[in-house]
């Protein structure tokens, strides 16, 4: 029969048919396909092939699904070689299926030990892909780099440079400027805000939604206010397309909306709520900005050098720095993209390398659960060899067992996956990033993909062990001792990298307890803060009085004992320094120092200890002599061995007295060696700020919630204008001076608990089918005279090999891996010996623990049983 | 077939096909029946996946003839008898009694 069907439409309906069937099905349809191309021609032969091949498919499809799931072999096909090639896989499938069914505790070990790898993972990487790997929403983002962002720019320094510095397109200022916003009827709320040169928006290549961005001139002193809004402000109040030329009230001035950001568009982080027109004063040297410039296309940074040197060049003819914050000498461009993520990179990464860490140590449970299966197995594998079946068979069957795995474990994983997703956005250090990352589907797709990648190489294990192995000389040795070298292995892999883990946290825990340990020369506990800020329209004295008659009406809650304020609250950064000179020393250098405005009580409120002299009391009036209280690392610093109280200090050209000594307190940050500080009180000098804490040490450490939320009622009946920006406490306060270790260190703690749970579980599963494989031996030696407790000695000291083999690998890979959390540590070294010694102990034990129970078993065998089984 | 016994309407077909190629009733022969007596042109993939069902359900049996031994010969079994004339019965008590021609519509 001249008969052949064209080579694609044979290859789709081979894989369907039954081997036995093919040359039948196949040949007759060709003759018929070769008849009616006879008789038709060409063209409508085909036709009727290919729909001959598009209607037999899905009945084919069916069929080897059904053969496959109900093992239907007609009589004709009997001792006819194999059925469709797709028809085994759906049989082994069902097959596996079958015996994780009858297998429950292996199956939902190995399914949930999976799954919450896979989960863990795909939730870190869709977290990660979402912060660190999105687009940034400017156009070309490789052309914009930060300045020297180690120092803060002045007004003054950008009006100069701008119209002199050639090498950049161009480039714009910008600083944070949280703002109030004033609504007729409504409390006054806090914004967060920038304020900008008017080209920033230019420089960033972003467009409005809605309306227009920033003019030209709109910077210049006395210009029109105008604002922008991000696209959740806009939808805040109203979305209302007409929102554009509307003026809101805000900062105490009216403001006309000129546009609206889409809702992708953030700068410089995604709280930013709303951007105004900076009023530049080009006489402004208080540094509080920082600038970005565009590249020319198609430059680098490292291409920047020449306008670099011109730009230090004009700093240096217009400016004089001091040596220590000399901007003519520390030019560096930083990349836009590091600049404003950089930060969330350091616990991003570690989080995502322990998830990694805890996928492979669920896949080598996993797998060294399998290879047990199949090594009990032995014998059925034994005579399915002997029956016919050749390795790839045995082989397939093993991964699709796999893959049976790999699914369930994936679609479990997708579910734990959003949730580990919401977990490590409420654990890690990620700030306003946190409210922005969103779950897509791609964290599902993700889940699946991990676990079908992780199940095949899982499946590797024990193929390449039953590769390697003689299979029917399994038969014979059936039961026997010896083996499990392979499942050994992995035990030890998986101990190594818990021990990788548990160190890791180990040393983030001695950090964090050593960040605890720091006095902070206050008492944290039970004190209540509240952040006001006032309009800036409103004048200072009239500051300064509602400033008294709240610390007064917050004074009188119920269950507070003392009530203060403060400009700027300890352990929230640098700042506030101010000039100071001694009186009667002009030799000492002009120098500064933490300064802080207080109301009274202050001290007793916050708990700082009094060394010397007294604390403010009644008799320091606005109208008397001007007192200061300074703390012991100025005394030090200024007043040598002498006693300063009753010397005097100049603080711009009025003198104070001092009037007493209070004990160091960590005015900036935590971990800050003491620094000279001295406090005023509001009423004696003629500045306030807008900015304020106002602060309440309760009677006992359960009323701070209560206080908390009544002193906003009575914060906002008291003065509406003022807006309560932020409610919290002294500890939490000191907590976040901890930093991101305290975090990062809470996540790795959970982590390492569950390396450490998958850990035991691999030990327990290896060693309970040692236990299994040497039963016999141990039922002859018992019936001999063997000591049940030797037995369990045996056993438990074969896991602690095992664990203490892994634990070398892991302390090595440890000192070697730790560089990762450096960013995080605080006094202690990335090999710090306690850490790696605790880690090892923590496995140590968990391992003889889950050796212990096998054990146990083993020596509680009955000789007669055992022997009766054989 | 349901759980009465009865059968589809595309097995009953395939297995009177069968019966009418007895003898020669391999797959595609029983498509060309089928093909020949209704003028459908009905796929070879669902002609054998129905004959698979049948068999598996024991309406038919498949055999390779000595003479050619690629081939897959089918036969219809004494249950399939048993079907069939079941399906007939139950059809013609559904059609007793209907008079098509009162309920066609009057031609003129």
């Amino acid at each position: 029969m001249p008969s052949q069907l064209p080579p694609l439409a044979a290859s789709c309906l081979r894989r369907w048919i039954p081997r036995a069937e093919q040359a039948e099905v196949l040949g007759d349809l060709a003759a018929e396909y070769a008849r009616r191309r006879a008789s038709d021609g060409r063209l409508p032969a085909e036709g009727w092939l290919w729909r001959q091949v598009a209607r037999s498919l899905p009945p084919l499809v069916r069929r080897s699904w059904w053969r496959g799931w109900t093992g239907f072999e007609p009589q004709a096909n009997r001792m006819q070689p194999g059925g469709a090639p797709m028809e085994s896989w759906i049989m082994d499938v069902r097959y596996a299926a079958r015996r994780l069914r009858t297998r429950p505790t292996y199956a939902l070990l190995a399914i949930l030990t999976l799954a919450l790898g896979v989960g863990g993972t795909a939730a870190i990487f869709s977290l990660v892909r979402g912060l660190l790997f999105e687009r940034l929403p400017y156009a070309h983002e490789e052309e914009l780099a930060v300045f020297w962002n180690q120092f803060d720019w002045s007004e003054a320094e950008y009006v100069f440079l701008k119209p002199q510095v050639t090498g950049f397109q161009s480039f714009a200022t910008w600083r944070s400027a949280d703002v109030t916003l004033e609504a007729p009827g409504a409390p006054a709320r806090l914004l967060h805000g920038i304020a900008s040169s008017a080209n920033l928006f230019d420089v960033l290549g972003s467009r409005p939604a809605l309306g227009r961005t920033f003019q030209t001139d709109e910077d210049r002193q006395g210009a029109e206010n105008v604002v922008v809004l991000s696209d959740a402000m806009w939808r805040q109040l109203g979305a209302d397309p007409a929102i554009l030329g509307r003026r809101l009230r805000m900062a105490g001035v009216d403001c006309t909306v000129i546009g609206v950001m889409p809702a992708r568009f953030w700068f410089p982080d995604p709280e930013v709520q709303v951007w105004f027109a900076a009023s530049l004063n080009p006489q402004s040297r208080s540094g509080q900005y920082a600038q970005i410039g565009r590249m020319p296309p198609g430059r680098s940074i490292e291409g920047m050098g020449p306008t670099l040197t011109q730009i230090t060049g004009l700093l240096a003819t217009n400016f004089q720095y001091s040596a220590q914050w000399d901007k003519t000498k520390n030019a560096k461009l930083t990349p836009v993209r590091e600049y404003l993520l950089g930060s969330l990179r350091p616990a991003l990464l570690a989080t995502a390398v322990a998830m990694a860490l805890i996928l492979l140590i669920a896949c080598a449970n996993v797998a060294a659960l399998m290879l047990g299966q199949v090594d009990g197995r032995a014998g059925e594998l034994a005579v399915r060899s002997a029956l016919g079946a050749n390795r790839r068979r045995l082989a397939q069957q093993l991964v699709a067992e796999a893959v049976l795995v790999g699914t369930l474990a994936g679609a479990i994983g997708a579910g734990l996956a959003t949730l580990g997703f919401r977990f490590l956005v409420a654990m890690l250090p990620l700030g306003a990033w946190g409210q922005a990352a969103r779950i897509d589907w791609t964290l599902f797709a993700l889940a699946i993909v991990i676990a079908l990648v992780a199940a095949v190489a899982i499946a590797l294990v024990p193929v390449v062990s039953l590769w390697r192995g003689d299979v029917r000389g399994r038969l014979a040795r059936v039961r026997t001792s010896g083996g499990g070298r392979m499942e050994g292995g992995l035990v030890v892999a998986e101990v190594a990298l818990a021990v990788l883990m548990a160190a890791g946290a180990a040393l983030l825990v001695r950090s964090v307890t050593k960040l605890y340990a720091i006095d902070p020369g206050m008492d944290t506990r039970q004190v209540a803060v509240v952040d006001i800020t006032m309009p800036v329209q409103m004048s200072t004295e009239l500051r300064q009085r509602t400033l008294r008659e709240l610390v007064a009406a917050v004074g009188a809650i119920p269950g507070v004992r003392s009530a203060s304020a403060v400009q700027r609250l300890p352990l929230r950064g640098t700042g506030d320094n101010w000039g100071i000179q001694i009186a009667g020393h002009p030799e000492l250098p002009r120098s500064t120092t933490a300064f802080r405005i207080v109301e009274p009580g202050y001290f007793q409120t916050m708990g700082y200890r009094l060394v010397a002299g007294r604390l403010f009391d009644a008799t320091d009036r606005p109208d008397g002599e001007r007192g200061v209280v300074i703390n012991e690392a100025l005394a030090r610093q200024y007043f040598g061995g002498e006693n300063p109280v009753g010397r005097q200090v100049v603080t711009f050209d009025s003198l104070e007295r001092v009037i007493g000594v209070v004990g160091n307190a960590s005015e900036a940050n935590l971990v800050d060696s003491a620094a000279a500080a001295r406090y005023m009180l509001y009423d004696q000098i003629p500045y306030a700020p807008t900015a304020h804490s106002i602060v309440m040490r309760t009677s006992r450490p359960g009323d701070v919630a209560a206080v908390l939320v009544a002193a906003r009622r009575v914060i906002q009946q008291t003065a509406p204008s003022v807006a309560v920006q932020e409610l919290t406490t002294m500890r939490r306060v000191f907590a976040l001076a901890v930093g991101p270790a305290r975090q990062v260190m809470g996540l790795l703690a959970v982590l390492t608990a569950l390396a450490m749970v998958l850990g035991a579980i691999g030990v327990y599963g290896v060693i309970s089918h040692f236990v299994n494989r040497r039963m016999r031996d141990w039922g002859i030696r018992m019936a001999l005279g063997l000591a049940p407790r030797r037995v369990v000695g045996h056993v438990v000291r074969r896991g602690l090999a095992l664990v203490a083999i892994g634990a070398v690998i892991g302390v090595a890979a440890a000192l070697a891996g730790a560089r990762l959390l450096t960013s995080f540590l605080y006094g202690v070294s990335a090999g710090d010996p306690l850490s790696l010694a605790a880690a090892t102990t923590a496995l140590l034990a968990a391992g003889a623990l889950a050796a212990y129970a096998p054990a146990r078993r083993a020596s509680r065998v009955d000789p007669a049983s055992v022997l009766r089984e054989q | 077939m349901g759980a009465d016994g009865l059968l589809g309407a595309f097995e009953e077909q395939v297995l009177l096909a069968v019966i009418r190629t007895a003898g020669e009733a391999y797959g595609m022969e029983v498509r060309r029946e089928l093909e020949r007596m209704t003028g459908r042109d009905l796929a070879i993939g669902a002609v054998y996946a129905t004959l698979d069902r049948l068999e598996a359900k024991g309406l038919v049996t498949s055999a390779r003839p000595r003479s050619a031994p690629s081939r897959r010969l089918f036969s219809i079994a004494r249950a399939g008898v048993a079907s069939l004339s079941a399906t007939r019965a139950a059809r013609e008590r559904l059609w007793h009694g209907v008079n098509l021609a009162r309920l066609a519509p009057d031609r003129t």
